[in-house]
């Protein structure tokens, strides 16, 4: 049999079979009676199509407009168990449990264009594998769309045909099914089946039909998809944005029901039993108000206008620019689920078009290609993504009221292999995980990670004492990039907890201290009592080869303070340093950094100069979950370190 | 030694006792939570009552002088307090009376018999719920609660994590069912604001959400209000939606207009 499997496409050659409907419904409820598989289908519900497991043949709704939601929650279950954990053990985590072989059948064209995007999204740079294993026990059989739903627009968005990314393709030909054979594993399936060639009337009817559906799903957009990106760029302050998301109910609609939507949550249940439980991942949105928010409680994208124009940016500008996909693919369920209506992107893409600036010039700036089902091939993987490693607290030292500093091994021996300014994912199994600045310069086997206690894991971690056990993934991120700075005049400026990544930075350069040219570190805190580290800040003090300054910014009553009063930036005129010569590297809460940059830009520092690490929602760690999304960066991959000019025109960086 | 478990109390309030007897039906959860708290005072599923408690659950809104009086020793005498329910919550329905002058509803509903004449038990004043009286510590909402939402909060608590108590719209929990949106079968529904956690279990059922379980933190009151015009719902019908489990918010709104 002339076959193909997924990771050799050729679609010209792709077997077209016939198949009487009895024969088919007879393979249908063979598939149902095999307990080897499990198998699902379009059904009916209300007076609305839900993908489901089948009972029978019957059952199956192969004439359906759109479903519900999307078939990604096969992939990215509505609730996922990551792994189960038991605390009465000192450190015992397990993978959970295999994934069920499953076949799903009636996926339209658009939505098989969606699963495509998504094995993309999950199998960049970190491998997920959670969501492999489901991909690739899980056999997709398409069919040509019948009936288009009142607002699809896949027509107009190139999704509507597909030549790959199923396992088999159904048409219906009303006497007769039609299927195309897109695998191995799809002609596997239907082995047993009495199937013959189509003729070519036949397979002229079937591209007859799946032309039809196509040109039936346009709603006649304005601007096609690839121009999208150049849209969106020169339209961030369209008024466009404010018209539509001042009736936007934040509930989250859109972002669910779409199939391109992949963000997820993470959270720890412990049963009642107050030992064993599971790390649960669950859908999240963009849209929802708390996504974007910290253990402290900043909101980094608090307005529904921000929201609200950053789910357009993603799917027609970050994740193109990243990925070379437009992550929409015309099913039109928001559009029809939105109860205010602003969902549309055809409408919204139509508003900003007519009110745009250069209609008439608008160039395709990125490559895109929205019309493709072609995904990676699915290789397997046997790392454990999120499975933490286990870590004994070695020593715990009281920094302050609020912080703690915390030595840690690997309990495997191996170092922790960090750059200063990378983070590490910290675990307690049952409390969550959460993210954490090393501390401690490379080098020893041990590390140090300063906490302050703001949340349930990092409260639950100041109750740990040594030999107690956490978790660790990573270390993730970017670094200060410390070695290429050999040579180079340092001047490290860090507000409150900002002290906790950049002293990575100064042990590393004090343990190399010849290596380097001058090291001014300005530090400021609120008060007194939160000076961090005051031991070592005091050593730096007698050093005659580190300048420091330090400040607070009030000095309360009965507490003694050798130092400046006032706001970080007072301390700026009086450390003597070379603008020109000098790297800056600025951290701390969201609100310094402008007032800092200003002062430094002003004092002479070229902007390529200073350094910058910033705090966001880095959940996953592994650019998966979408909460430390700034624009189309993503923190916890491209940062938390970054030059300030490569993100100063980022709208999102600096709130 | 064993470590003492800690011991938890009920108490009801102006409620008809409904979430209290949720959690006497949680089924075989019900030895789970035994072994790991005592229950010291729990007046539908025993006889016994202790004053020496750690956790006071309540059900119930505050209706009147002698409810304050006992609220307060409860709140003296625990170190956590849990308000159970929507009447504890937000006042729940009882909290609809409070559209009107207490003297008119006590009027409307026992005439003007005599014995009521300063009688404490009839001592009306406007519904209120717990933290309008006292410092609440942990919210568990709903009407009825539910009983894992109980559990979950319950196994949180003993662990000193903060109550797994969402902060978006029941349309985020209605979704992950895949229900028809009941705005799409032309039915009006309080979803959109609502503080989802319930699984969306009243538009699962083809019921309207009424928001039993309280608005979510920054609720965009404007936006559904809009929605509920667009589907032609007349500003009668959108008070009598507002004013069946969230009056609360209604007064909190003109109270803070009148302030301004």
């Amino acid at each position: 049999m002339n076959t193909k499997n997924e990771h050799n496409p050729n679609p010209d050659k792709n077997p077209l079979k016939i198949v009487l409907k009895k024969d088919f419904a007879a393979f249908l409820d063979s598939l149902i009676e095999d307990e080897s598989l499990e198998v699902h289908g379009v059904k009916s519900k209300d007076t609305k199509f839900v993908f489901g497991p089948l009972e029978s043949a019957d059952e199956l709704r192969l004439d359906y407009d759109v479903t519900v939601i999307p078939p990604k929650k096969y992939f990215l279950p509505l609730y996922e168990s990551m792994m189960h954990f038991d605390v009465s053990q000192p450190f015992w985590v397990q993978a959970s449990e295999d994934v069920p072989k499953r076949v799903i059948i009636g996926v339209h064209p658009y939505d098989i264009v969606a699963i495509r995007q998504m094995d993309t999204y999950y199998t960049d740079s970190f491998v997920d594998d959670l969501y492999v294993r489901r991909r690739k026990n899980t056999l997709i059989v398409g069919v040509t769309v019948a009936n288009v739903s009142e607002k699809a627009f896949f027509g107009d968005m190139g999704t509507g045909i597909v030549d790959s990314g199923f396992d088999l393709m159904l048409t219906d030909l009303e006497d007769v099914m039609a299927l195309e054979v897109g695998t191995e594993a799809g002609a596997d399936l239907i082995a047993k089946v009495h199937t013959r060639d189509a003729t070519p009337e036949e397979a002229d009817k079937v591209r007859r039909k799946r032309e039809h559906a196509a040109a039936a799903a346009r709603r006649g957009l304005k601007t096609p998809p690839e121009q999208w990106s150049h849209l969106l760029q020169r339209n961030h302050d369209n008024p466009a944005w404010k018209t539509q998301s001042d009736k936007c109910l934040s509930c989250g609609t859109c972002t669910s029901v779409c199939p391109t939507c992949f963000c997820y949550d993470v959270s720890d249940k412990m049963h009642l039993d107050m030992k064993t439980g599971s790390r649960m991942r669950t859908w999240d949105g963009c849209m929802l108000r708390g996504f974007t928010q910290v253990g402290s409680g900043e909101i980094f994208r608090e307005k529904r206008i921000d929201r609200y124009r950053h789910r357009f940016r993603r799917k027609g500008e970050y994740l193109p620019a990243r990925l070379n996909f437009v992550a929409c693919v015309g099913c039109g369920r928001c559009s029809t689920q939105c109860i205010p209506d602003i969902a549309d992107p055809v409408t919204l893409f139509n508003m900003i078009t007519e009110s745009s600036r250069e209609l008439e010039e608008r160039p395709v700036l990125h490559p895109v290609s929205p019309i493709t089902a072609k995904g990676p091939a699915l290789s397997s993987t046997d790392r454990d993504l999120y499975i933490p490693r286990p870590a004994t607290i070695k020593r715990v030292e009281h920094l302050s009221e609020w912080e703690k500093l915390f030595e840690l091994e690997l309990d495997d021996g191996s170092t922790l292999d960090h750059e200063p300014g990378q983070f590490v994912e910290l675990s307690i199994m049952g409390y969550g995980e959460a993210p954490i600045s090393v501390s401690s310069a490379p080098g020893p086997k041990s590390f140090e990670l300063a906490v302050r206690k703001v949340g349930d894991v990092t409260s639950r971690l100041h109750e740990l004492s040594p030999g107690d056990k956490v978790g660790i993934r990573g270390p993730f991120g970017t670094g200060f990039g410390a070695r290429a700075l050999e040579g180079k005049n340092l001047l490290v400026i860090a507000g409150g907890i900002g002290i906790i990544p950049t002293r990575s930075l100064i042990n590393y350069v004090l343990d190399h201290r010849q290596d380097f040219g001058e090291l001014t570190v300005l530090y400021g805190c609120k008060k007194p009592c939160e000076l961090l580290f005051s031991k070592e800040v005091t050593e730096w003090d007698k050093r005659d080869d580190v300048t420091h300054l330090r400040s607070v910014d009030s000095c309360p009553e009965g507490e003694c303070w050798e130092g400046e009063v006032g706001l970080i930036t007072c301390l700026i005129p009086l450390a003597t340093f070379d603008p020109k010569t000098t790297i800056a590297f600025v951290v701390g809460p969201p609100v310094m950094y402008k007032f800092v940059i200003r002062d430094l830009v002003n004092r002479g520092m070229p902007e390529e100069n200073i350094i910058v690490s910033l705090e966001r929602r880095m959940k996953c760690g592994v650019g998966k979950c979408g909460h430390c999304q700034m624009n189309g960066v993503y923190v916890c991959k491209e940062g938390p370190v970054f030059k300030y000019s490569e993100i100063k025109n980022l709208p999102e960086a600096f709130t | 030694m064993k470590k003492q478990k800690p011991r938890v109390a009920f108490f009801d309030f102006a409620s008809c006792e409904g979430c209290q007897l949720q959690i006497a039906n949680l089924e075989e959860a019900v030895i789970d939570v035994t072994k790991l708290v005592d229950i010291v005072s729990f007046r539908e599923v025993m006889k016994e009552h202790s004053d020496d408690y750690d956790i006071a659950v309540i059900e119930g809104s505050i209706m009147r002088p002698m409810d304050v009086e006992r609220l307060k020793k409860i709140r003296k005498n625990a170190k956590v307090l849990v308000a159970l329910g929507a009447c504890a919550c937000i006042g729940c329905v009882q909290r609809m009376v409070n559209q009107w002058p207490v003297e008119e509803s006590i009027a409307a509903v026992y005439d003007k018999d005599p014995a009521l004449n300063d009688n404490p038990y009839f001592a009306n004043f406007k519904t209120k719920a717990l933290d309008e009286v006292v410092t609440v510590d942990v919210y568990i909402p709903g009407c009825p609660i539910d009983r894992d939402e109980f559990c979950n909060v319950l196994a949180a608590l003993l662990q000193g994590k903060k109550p797994p108590i969402p902060d978006y719209p029941v349309c985020v929990d209605c979704k992950k069912k895949e229900n028809v949106c009941l705005y799409e079968l032309s039915r009006v529904c309080m979803g959109p604001v609502a503080r989802a956690g319930c699984g969306a279990i009243c538009p699962t059922h083809g019921s309207e959400c009424e928001a039993c379980r309280g608005y979510v933190t920054h609720p965009e009151e404007d936006a559904h209000t809009e929605v509920l015009e667009k589907y032609e719902i007349s500003a009668e019908q959108i008070m009598q939606l507002k004013s069946m489990f969230t009056y609360r918010y209604i007064e909190e709104k003109a109270k803070a207009e009148v302030e301004q």
